[in-house]
């Protein structure tokens, strides 16, 4: 039995079609991608500039969570969880800039410049999610969600600093990571509904 | 009694005061009471004074009492207190700082100068255990300070990177991990420290940092500061440099402003504003040259410095005319020159036009009395601005009439006509040629114009050498104002381009040069003198730059004269000569190779008119003919005398050559009718029918009439057995004229063909 053609197609490579669902599915997975693999490359830069954290798992859970429901969420509530959760990253990311630029200066570096990357696509993925998930009775915000006053761990110092960036690269990973396999679960069930 | 205190880097924790004892026989009890501020930790050690042996170390919570505030510990002996002397230390304790479980390491975010060796501690949590040390991605040998402290020291590190170093200890577990950053670098170090003013009101000071010093983040960067405002500092030190000077010395003036000109024709004064009114300048460098577009035609910079008390303004003198310059000024201090300031803007000016150079002028005159004057177009720089046109005057003093023509300024030629003038000895023509600009007129060009043209027999040969025709001639006296030297292609005899030089009448020699030289052509040249007169011609050359053969083949005609052929061909034209004539060769061509003949040498100094060349005929083409028709004669006698004697004799040479044939004799009458030829048939043979073939009904066909029946008697054929075992069998028939008739027969019933064959052994 032929596999089915859409199946088979890498979702945001089909042919645009503006307006339709699956085609604006489709972009928000692919930039759920993007910043992924933008994602994965700040941590890898930030390993390379920090040489020790190369072998260094971090503990203590995520920073970023959702409150877990008893039932199963529907894939739109999972989308709505997701970007608040993104909030939370855009947040963190942001916070890291503020500190790293309040003890660094502003650099011109590989690491800084895929950090601006990575804040900006994050923005842009918000945005996103929001124009896909927004109706009249459920606006989204995109604005950070993170007070930036924390002490790194309860402790000071630049070591500390940095313990904490790593932490927040991680999660921006997972968080990433978590973005493109929803919103392309909310891609596939979009297609099914409108084929066309 | 001791004390001893311990602190932590920046903590000082109180040190215990007014310790007393309170010995108590009975009890063997010693009271230990002192004041301890707010701490209520503290370590006591009870030694036996003289072996300095511990009987009691202890760390205990002690509050102090309200009233007092002093804090008090009994301790009891197990021996009495008579013993032996015993000795008390106190000392406060704050709590070991990490009682949290996490790890820690000192120093943090420490800053040391490079060369400098450093150690760092890590404290590991209550109740953890220690794994490593490293510094970057080396793992460092660890001392065991206490219970939970471990320290490793770095020698000698090198500056650090933007991010500094990482000195990280590592618990057991793999997420039990704590650091601190280290930085390495140098204090700051410069040199060339300057300070100028360029308004005696603010000074502009620079310097050069000498070494980097390696403190990337923002809170190390090194700090600067003049007199005292700021420091030139950073966390590893201060360093300073003084610069001491009268400020009066270390004038560097501003630029000035505004520039503008006002330009002549040969000079332009520069103008300028300055920043400040109150500002002069006493010393200025000034820059200007052509523009760039002049490049080609010697692009000229000049530099010049003026002085004098509060300049405003300079003039540039001895410019070209009608030429763009550009103009940048600077200034200096005169007194205690310190260096000059920055260049203003540069402007661009041009210059206005002035009236042109005289022209330069020839003429060149056909022997009819036309002509041509002739003026060269001016070299760069010459003009003195655009040339609007040029005006060509022929006036003759005689009759004092002018004839003026304005030409335009691409025109460089016009023509005259002489023929119609009264010529005496004292006729004159005079043609002069002025060039006109916006500026106004040159100086006239004159040149009286030869009523007749002379000539030189004499044409000396010039040899082209080094690029050059090298022309010398003797002094003329009578050329007051020189010579001109004028060349033009041989070929031309009438309305010729000519080129000229003036050569000034010191001179004797010149070498001629020209773009227009090519090879093969010949050139004369023709030294006139300068004077109040027309120009006299005083000698002329004639050159090839490089000589090649002839271009044109000789056209001969031949005219013969008893035995004498006269060969004769015309002149080869100038153009067509390439080179001066030696003479000619005379050849025979008698098919396959060229016999020469004869050589004709040219005569020196002559034209070539041509040749002439004669051949005589050799006697021996006499005998020839002769020969020959002594021969023809002799053939034809002999001829004669053959056919004579064999008309005597014809009847012999007939019957020995073509004799009569007799005719055949016949022994019968040949007129019996013919029977049958009785023929021996050749050797029995079979013919043996391998097939029969279907007789076609349909067809006709061509049969023999079957003969009678076989039993005619003696004669004839008869059917024979033969010899065979085959079922048929042909005898053969052989009739010499067979007058049966035939004639076609349609049957149905196949009727086969008999053959009769009578084999020998039956005959």
């Amino acid at each position: 039995m032929a596999a089915q053609g859409t199946q088979s197609q890498t979702p945001g490579d089909e042919p645009e079609q503006p307006g339709s669902g699956a085609g604006q599915t489709g972009r928000a997975v692919a930039l759920a991608r993007l910043l992924h693999r933008e994602c994965s490359h700040l941590l890898q830069l930030f390993k390379e500039k920090e040489s020790f954290f190369e072998n260094y798992t971090p503990d203590g859970g995520r920073i970023v969570s959702l409150s877990t429901d008893s039932e199963e969420p529907s894939t739109e509530e999972q989308v709505l969880r997701l970007h608040s959760a993104l909030r939370q990253c855009l947040g963190l990311i942001h916070c890291v800039i503020l500190k790293e630029e309040e003890e660094w200066g502003e650099l011109e570096g590989d690491y800084e410049s895929m950090r601006k990357n990575v804040h900006q696509r994050l923005q842009y993925l918000l945005h996103t999610t929001k124009a896909l998930m927004e109706t009249e009775e459920t606006i989204l915000e995109v604005t950070p969600d993170h007070q930036c006053t924390e002490e790194v761990d309860g402790s000071s110092g630049l070591f500390a600093l940095k313990m904490w960036t790593f932490r927040v690269l991680v999660e921006l990973v997972h968080w990433a990571d978590h973005a493109a396999n929803t919103l392309y679960k909310l891609h596939s069930e979009t297609e099914e509904k409108d084929p066309n | 009694m001791f004390m001893s205190f311990s602190c932590w880097a920046k903590d000082v924790i109180p040190v215990p005061q007014q310790v007393s004892l309170s010995p108590n026989s009975n009890t063997q009890q010693i009271s230990v009471s002192w004041y301890g501020g707010e701490a209520t930790t503290f370590d006591l050690l009870i030694l036996r004074t003289e072996f300095n042996v511990t009987v009691f170390y202890e760390t205990l919570t002690v509050v102090a009492d309200e009233a007092s505030g002093r804090h008090e510990f009994n301790w009891t002996s197990a021996e009495p207190l008579e013993c032996t002397s015993l000795s008390v230390k106190v000392r406060s304790r704050r709590n070991d700082r990490p009682t949290s479980e996490s790890m820690l390491v000192y120093p943090q975010d420490k800053i040391v100068p490079a060369g400098s060796n450093i150690t760092f501690c890590c404290i590991i949590g209550e109740g953890k255990s220690f794994g490593s040390f490293h510094f970057i991605s080396e793992t460092l040998n660890v001392t065991r300070l206490s219970r939970r402290a471990y320290a490793a020291t770095v020698y000698n590190p090198k500056a650090s990177p933007t991010y500094g170093y990482n000195a990280y200890c590592r618990g057991l577990a793999q997420s039990e991990i704590s650091g601190a950053v280290l930085f390495v670098g140098y204090p700051p170090l410069l040199t060339d420290f300057i300070c100028e003013t360029q308004d005696l009101i603010s000074a502009v000071c620079h310097w050069t940092e000498a070494r980097n010093t390696h403190l990337f983040a923002k809170r190390l960067k090194t700090r600067y500061s003049i007199n005292g405002r700021n420091c030139l500092c950073n966390p590893l030190g201060e360093y300073s440099l003084t610069d001491t000077a009268d400020v009066r010395t270390r004038v560097v003036p501003l630029p000035p402003e505004e520039l503008n000109t006002v330009a002549s024709a040969r000079n332009t004064t520069v103008r300028w504003q300055w920043r400040h009114s109150q500002y002069s300048c006493s010393l200025l460098f000034v820059k200007w040259s052509s523009h760039p577009a002049m490049k080609n035609k010697g692009e000229l910079t000049r530099l010049r410095t003026f002085s004098g008390v509060g300049l405003r303004s300079v003039v540039l003198l001895d410019l070209y005319p009608y030429e763009e310059y550009s103009v940048k000024v600077r200034c200096g201090a005169q007194q205690n020159f310190w260096r000059w300031g920055n260049w203003s803007k540069t402007i661009s000016f041009r210059t206005d036009c002035d009236t042109p150079s005289t022209p330069d002028v020839w003429m060149w005159m056909n022997s009819d009395g036309t002509g041509e004057i002739l003026w060269k177009p001016f070299e760069p720089r010459k003009s003195n601005g655009p040339i609007v046109s040029y005006e060509v005057t022929l006036w003759s003093p005689d009759d004092n009439t002018r004839h003026t023509q304005i030409v335009p300024p691409d025109t460089f030629t016009m023509p005259v006509n002489l023929s119609g003038i009264t010529v005496n000895n004292n006729s004159k023509v005079i043609a002069s040629v002025v060039a006109k600009n916006p500026a106004g007129l040159s100086p006239p060009a004159s040149i009286n114009l030869p009523l007749h043209v002379t000539n030189l027999e004499t044409i000396t040969k010039v040899d082209f050498r080094e690029g050059a025709f090298p022309l010398s001639w003797e002094s003329d006296a009578n050329s007051s104002c020189g010579y001109v030297v004028e060349w033009h292609e041989a070929s031309c005899l009438r309305d010729c381009p000519v080129e000229w030089i003036q050569v000034g009448e010191e001179n004797t020699n010149v070498s001629v040069k020209s773009d227009a030289f090519e090879p093969g052509v010949r050139y004369y040249f023709s030294l006139y003198s300068c004077s109040s007169e027309a120009p006299k011609l005083l000698k002329r050359w004639q050159g090839y730059t490089r000589e090649l053969t002839p271009s044109s083949t000789i056209q001969l005609s031949t005219k013969q004269q008893d035995s004498d052929i006269l060969i004769t061909w015309s002149e080869i034209p100038t153009s067509h000569q390439r080179g001066f004539l030696l003479g000619y060769n005379v050849y025979l061509n008698n098919g396959s190779q060229l016999i020469p003949l004869a050589s004709l040498s040219s005569q020196e100094n002559r034209e070539d008119t041509g040749g002439t060349a004669s051949i005589t005929l050799e006697p021996y083409a006499d005998w020839l003919i002769l020969e020959i028709l002594a021969t023809l004669g002799v053939t034809s006698l002999a001829l004669i005398v053959v056919t004579f004697i064999c008309y005597k004799k014809r009847k012999w040479v007939k019957g020995a050559f073509y004799p009569d044939i007799p005719e055949p004799k016949l022994p019968s009458d040949w007129s019996t009718p013919q029977s049958t030829l009785d023929v021996k048939p050749l050797p029995h043979s079979m013919v043996h029918i391998v097939e029969k073939p279907e007789w076609d009904s349909s067809k006709d066909v061509l049969v023999v009439i079957p003969e009678e029946d076989e039993n005619d008697e003696g004669q004839g054929i008869r059917d024979e057995p033969v010899d065979t075992d085959e079922s048929t069998s042909l005898r053969y028939y052989n009739q010499v004229v067979d007058e049966r008739p035939i004639r076609p027969v349609t049957q149905t019933l196949p009727i086969p063909l008999r053959h009769h064959w009578i084999p020998d052994a039956q005959m």
